[in-house]
């Protein structure tokens, strides 16, 4: 699979870069030429070494060492001595040559035989090696058979490499024979001479490397072509004593004696002339001395120059399409072969042809074809491309949209955190209100328990008096209780429960009062009650009570509802109405549910509130009224004001006597008393004697949580009446709801979410494409309400889906189209969740937790987030079990 | 003159092919040229003469006549045919010679003299090979031929086998002792197989029997040191030694070592190391007349023995001394070219007059000046006043001036 992925992007690699197909076709294209011309190999050398054959017979003459003498036989020489020389005659000449001052002597014999008698024999053979040791080092032409054995020779070759086009052009500078690295006799020579110089030291030619070196030859390359000094004149000097001459012949010079006529060889120059191999390595020795060298590239420096070539020609034909790419093919081979001559004539190196050229060939025609082939498959990893591309757009897209999901959810722990810093300043100055507060009153109960002192005394008095009277306090007490009992019955309220008691004698104090009275409680706690109590108690009894419910009001009807309307002023405004506010005049009106009330309308009853006189809607001139404002409402305006959804002077304003009603089942002690009244009241309305509850009965009414209150009570009870024929409701006669018995406090407490606003939103929502802002716009709303509502709407669905994702999300969405934004959504709101919840360990911390950072959720979604927590926390938590 | 000398200086180094090599025991009509003995003239001459080639055509066509004679009259005798092949040899044709040998030994399969001459003409033939064969079956047929030995080792050298040449040597040497040219050749052999020391002693032993080649490869032994403690005074005795029996290369060594001696320009070390070998040379020529001793450093050993009145020595003594740049006896060889030595020595002799002319070519000032006296007089020789004046350049003013004066005067 590794392998297939990286030959993959290798070969992608490779059909997107013409750099790496150039190189490849180069590289292709020089083996290909070198493995044609394997198969002719004469034409190749032709070709090869044809602008150097070409330059070497059209340039002009090199020079010629005026330090290399060669000593040759004539006419005259051979007449003397015969054609073969005895080794006596050049055991002399060798002596004078050395005593003349040469500095290289070299000699074109071998020591492999022994000089027979008709030559000197042993004689001779002794003279010559006495020379050799006289003038010692002397070059000798190597032999693997030795007949004579001296250390005064140094052993050269005479081999030349000849070409597959038999024409001789380079001479093996080191040769190794039967094992022995054998030096060639004209580089040898000239080691000896540069050894012999007060030269700057070099590399000497000869170290043992076998490299061939191209011989630059004088002229046509034959032995005439060189300066030479026959046998003849060098004897005649000799046997003359004649000193001068030859030192001036051979002082400081290298000599080359050739005892041996040379005539036509079996080695053919490049120039045409067939010589012995001794005159290459003569023409190389000349070379050398008048520093005539030739450079010839190495094999592989060719196929480097070769393949840089081709690789360039194949990119030319790649990168410019059509003919552009052949006139750059044409200009790059002109210019190898231009740049070829000019080094040639220039600084004498020898760059490859052959190869180059075929190779170029090869690749121009090989491009060609290749551009054609590659065209297909090049088209389809364009499109390949462009898909990956759009891949990549959509990929980035809903990168996009993750990242606005978490900027809101960073915006909104932004916006809790100014929350709680605005309210944390609230509640400071709150503290220091009640610190002043407090104080005064501590003044004011030291002076009221200074009173009460007093008080006691006076009544420890009047008690002493009053023992002597035989009557006691207790007594008294009861009957004040008895007394408040007996006014709330009145009233319609049944309790005997102390705190109730209490907070009716309050009531009564307070319905005197024009101030504002905000009853808080469960539903069913008797809200209503109180509220018609407090008008009962009030001087306002007289008057007209007008309860309200704020949530049963329809929104488009609000202020008609409230304040009433004049005829005409909107559709349907047949006549003048007056509102609940005019109706209550001079009594009380009773706002229930107002913490259910829309922002605006607080604002508009606030203004009522404020200013005592409103607009009837359609009217100009303001109505004002005198009412007394009883409301009640069920949530927790407090909290409210801190998450936003209750404006908080509406608050303060409603706030004058606030009344919080508890609930049934902290009342455990009215349960018979209440039971029994409502039972009354059924058994007077079904018109049937009043049944009473046995003992059983009882208990479970009062262990039993009662969320629904007294309200949920009278139901129950109506059902067993209804349900039992005796008089007595046996502990079977209620079938009473086991989520919500004795210690299951956190259901009971649950409210469920208010499924038709949050339908609304989620419409809108859906409308515009789960767009927050647009739909921010349209409803009214900040975004961020916006943004809360369709979150506690994905934990209400993720709770409904079992916790299925894609179902939540499709279920949010109804629309597939938009099934992926919302799955985004929901998933990033889920994953906050948990990253909000991971420090927790327990479900009460991590529920508070979350209440703090979402301050804007509405209360009813608590109810999925309180879940979530419990199926994210571990079941097996048995802390969190019993919290 | 100088170009026929060095040639047949040559032709003598190289060894005589164009004649029979020879034990020195052999009866005539064999001339072992290999070392020829020294003809009295040739002593006391740093070049030899050579001898009338005419004469000993003469000679050899008179002998072929004798013996093609004899032949017809006997021709199933072997030794006329022997005799035929050798006089044919001498002429120069070897095949015809080499006919007649293998008649000879048709003749007479078991004569090992017969097949010893074949094998040496199949050597001048250069047939190495045959004559190898020959030569093996001559000695299988006589083992104690001597000659036969040393003609094989000249084979074996020929064919490249040192080891058998060197046996074979040895082997001749073992048969006959007293074989100067055995023991020259074999020093050679011994020489090229880098044995320095022991082919030293033969190479002395040859000298001294008198083999000029041996004498010149001593001289040049004691020159470099090789073999033998080095001592420039004995190299030019053994290189006089050789050149008075004409070794061609013995003189050119003792003019270039004169020239070294005399010549202005050549470093004084140098020149000093020269002119010491010819003083100590001229010491050692007192040591072979044992029965004198200098009387004072200008006394030679030749003029002592002219004083004597050693005819049989004297005059050569002082040519060797002469040669050996002695202004002493150069000064009593330019009275006896003057003057003669009664009916010992003829006036204006040729060999003292030669002595002159090339010591005095060498740079010896006193050689120019006598030899300038006779030009200038004409005496002996025709008047040649240039060349007089000539040989005066490199002398002193004043002596130049008064010998001019006293030409001029004559």
């Amino acid at each position: 699979m590794v392998i297939s992925m990286s030959w993959s992007r290798f070969w992608r690699l490779f059909i997107t870069n013409p750099l790496w197909q150039a190189l490849a076709m180069g590289l292709l294209a020089s083996l290909l030429a070198k493995g044609l011309w394997v198969a002719a190999p004469v034409t190749f050398a032709a070709f090869d070494w044809t602008f150097y054959d070409t330059w070497l017979r059209l340039r002009a003459p090199i020079a010629t060492s005026e330090l290399l003498v060669t000593v040759v036989r004539d006419p005259e020489s051979e007449e003397r001595f015969g054609p073969t020389l005895d080794r006596t005659v050049l055991a002399q000449v060798v002596t004078a040559v050395h005593e003349a001052g040469a500095v290289a002597i070299g000699i074109d014999h071998r020591l492999d035989h022994a000089s027979p008698a008709s030559l000197g024999g042993a004689a001779s053979d002794t003279l010559f090696l006495e020379a050799l040791q006289a003038a010692a080092p002397v070059v000798l032409v190597h032999d693997s058979e030795t007949a004579l054995q001296t250390g005064a020779a140094i052993q050269a070759h005479l081999q030349v490499s000849v070409q597959p086009d038999r024409v001789t052009r380079r001479i093996p500078i080191v040769s190794v024979i039967e094992g022995q690295e054998v030096p060639a006799f004209g580089a040898l020579l000239y080691d000896r001479y540069r050894r012999q110089q007060p030269l700057p030291p070099v590399q000497p030619l000869i170290s043992g490397r076998t490299s061939e070196e191209p011989f630059n030859p004088v002229g046509d390359g034959s032995l005439s072509a060189l300066p030479t000094t026959t046998l003849s004149v060098i004897w005649e000097a000799i046997h003359h004593h004649d000193r001068r001459q030859l030192e001036e012949r051979f002082s400081g010079k290298v000599v080359v004696i050739l005892p041996n006529h040379l005539g036509p060889g079996p080695w053919l120059l490049p120039t045409g002339q067939s010589v012995t191999s001794m005159v290459p390595h003569l023409h190389l020795l000349n070379g050398l001395l008048t520093g005539n060298r030739i450079g010839v590239a190495g094999p592989w420096s060719a196929f480097g120059l070769t393949l840089l070539l081709a690789s360039c020609i194949a990119w030319g034909l790649l990168r410019f399409e059509g003919s552009g790419g052949l006139v750059f093919a044409a200009t790059a081979l002109l210019g190898y072969l231009a740049i070829t001559a000019a080094v040639l004539w220039s600084v004498h190196f020898v760059l490859p042809l052959a190869l180059p050229v075929t190779a170029a060939g090869i690749v121009i025609i090989g491009t060609i074809a290749w551009t054609h082939l590659t065209a297909g498959p090049r088209m389809m990893l364009l499109e390949q491309d462009m898909l990956r591309v759009q891949q990549d757009a959509a990929a980035i897209r809903e990168a996009l949209t993750l990242r606005e999901n978490r900027a809101e959810a960073l915006e909104e722990d932004l916006e809790a955190a100014r929350a709680a810093v605005t309210q944390s300043a609230a509640q400071r100055e709150a503290l220091t209100r009640d610190t002043v507060l407090l104080q005064v009153q501590m003044t004011e109960a030291r002076a009221q328990e200074q009173a009460a002192r007093q008080q006691l005394e006076m009544v420890e008095r009047q008690l002493a008096d009053l023992r002597v009277a035989g009557s006691d306090s207790r007594t008294l007490v009861d009957t004040e209780l008895e007394r408040l009992r007996e006014e709330c019955r009145a009233l319609g309220i049944t309790t005997q429960h102390p705190l109730m008691l209490s907070m009716f004698r309050d009531l009564k104090k307070a319905a005197a009062s024009p101030l504002t009275v905000l009853l808080l409680g469960e539903p069913g706690t008797g809200k209503e009650l109180f509220a018609r109590a407090a008008h009962r108690l009030s001087p306002r009894t007289a008057q007209a009570f007008v309860a309200v419910n704020m949530a049963a009001i329809s929104p488009e009807l609000f202020e008609s509802e409230l304040f009433g309307h004049v005829k005409g002023s909107f559709t349907g405004a047949m006549a003048d109405r007056r509102g609940y506010f005019e109706l209550a005049n001079r009594g009380t009106i009773f706002l229930d549910e107002i913490g259910d009330l829309r922002l605006d309308h607080q604002s508009k009853l606030l203004r009522v509130l404020q200013e005592k006189s409103f607009y009837r809607v359609g009217a100009t001139a303001p109505t004002a009224v005198d009412v007394r404002i009883v409301a009640a409402t069920n949530r927790d305006l407090q909290r409210g004001v801190s998450e936003g959804w209750f404006r908080e002077d509406l608050y303060f304003r409603l706030k004058g006597f606030v009344f919080r009603l508890p609930p049934l089942r902290e009342r455990t002690g009215d349960m018979a008393a209440v039971a029994e009244s409502v039972l009354a009241d059924i058994a007077q309305r079904m018109g049937r004697p009043c049944p009473r509850l046995s003992n059983d009965a009882l208990r479970l009414l009062t262990a039993y949580q009662w969320p629904g209150n007294v309200r949920e009570l009278r139901n129950v009870l109506e059902r067993a009446v209804a349900l039992t024929d005796g008089s007595i409701l046996s502990r079977d006669a209620f079938s009473l709801d086991d989520t919500f018995g004795c210690g299951d406090t956190e259901r009971s407490v649950a409210s469920l979410p208010d499924a038709a606003g949050d339908r609304a939103v989620l419409e809108c929502l859906r409308r515009h494409g789960f767009d927050m802002q647009a739909t921010a716009n349209i409803l009214g709303w900040d975004r961020s309400t916006v943004t809360q509502r369709l979150k506690g709407l994905c934990f209400q669905a993720l709770i409904e889906s079992h916790g299925d994702l894609a179902k939540a999300a499709l279920a949010i969405a109804g629309d597939a189209s938009q099934v992926r934004t919302v799955e985004l959504k929901l998933n990033e709101y889920y994953h906050h969740l948990l990253h909000v919840i991971e420090p927790f360990r327990s479900v009460n911390e991590a529920v508070a937790e979350c209440k703090r950072r979402f301050k804007n959720l509405p209360e009813r979604h608590f109810v999925s987030v309180d879940l979530l927590i419990r199926q994210h926390l571990p079941s097996s938590d048995g802390v969190l079990e019993l919290e | 003159m100088l170009r026929r000398l060095l040639l047949i200086a040559v032709f003598s180094l190289c060894g005589g092919a164009r004649s029979f090599a020879q034990a020195p025991d052999s009866p005539a009509p064999q001339v072992p040229l290999e070392s020829p003995p020294p003809p009295p003239e040739a002593l006391g001459e740093e070049h030899s003469s050579p001898a009338p080639a005419s004469l000993e055509q003469l000679d050899a066509v008179m002998a072929l006549g004798e013996s093609r004679g004899a032949v017809r009259l006997a021709p199933d005798d072997a030794g006329h045919r022997l005799q035929l092949a050798h006089a044919l040899y001498r002429i120069g044709d070897i095949d015809a010679a080499m006919e007649e040998c293998r008649l000879a030994i048709k003749l007479q399969p078991d004569d090992a003299k017969a097949h010893v001459q074949l094998g040496i003409l199949l050597i001048a033939k250069q047939d190495w090979r045959a004559a190898a064969s020959v030569l093996q079956e001559a000695i299988r047929l006589d083992p104690g031929m001597a000659d036969a030995h040393y003609s094989l080792g000249s084979v074996h050298y020929s064919l490249g086998h040192l080891k058998a040449a060197v046996q074979s040597y040895r082997q001749a040497l073992a048969l006959q002792p007293y074989f100067p040219d055995a023991r020259y050749r074999l020093a050679l052999l011994l020489k090229l197989s880098k044995r320095e020391g022991e082919a030293a002693q033969f190479m002395e032993e040859a000298a001294l029997g008198g083999v000029p080649q041996a004498q010149f490869f001593l001289g040049n032994a004691y020159k470099s040191g090789q073999g033998v403690e080095k001592d420039l005074g004995k190299a030019v005795f053994w290189w006089a030694k050789a050149a008075e029996y004409g070794n061609q290369p013995s003189a050119d060594l003792l003019g270039k070592l004169r020239r070294q001696a005399l010549a202005p320009d050549q470093p004084e070390r140098k020149r000093k190391e020269a002119y010491d070998a010819f003083v100590a040379y001229r010491r050692q020529l007192w040591e072979e007349f044992r029965e004198y001793s200098p009387a004072d450093d200008r006394e030679t050993i030749g003029t002592r023995l002219l004083n004597e009145h050693r005819t049989d020595a004297a005059v050569a003594t002082l040519l060797r001394e002469g040669y050996a740049l002695s202004e002493v006896a150069q000064s009593e060889l330019a009275r006896l070219y003057e003057t003669g030595w009664d009916n010992i020595l003829p006036r204006h002799e040729r060999k003292i007059l030669a002595c002159f002319e090339l010591t005095a070519a060498d740079g010896f000032l006193p050689a120019k000046r006598t030899l300038a006296r006779i030009y200038g007089k004409g005496i002996g020789v025709q008047q040649d006043l240039p060349r007089a004046k000539t040989l005066l350049k490199g002398l002193p003013k004043q002596e130049a001036n008064e010998l001019l004066a006293e030409i001029g005067s004559r």
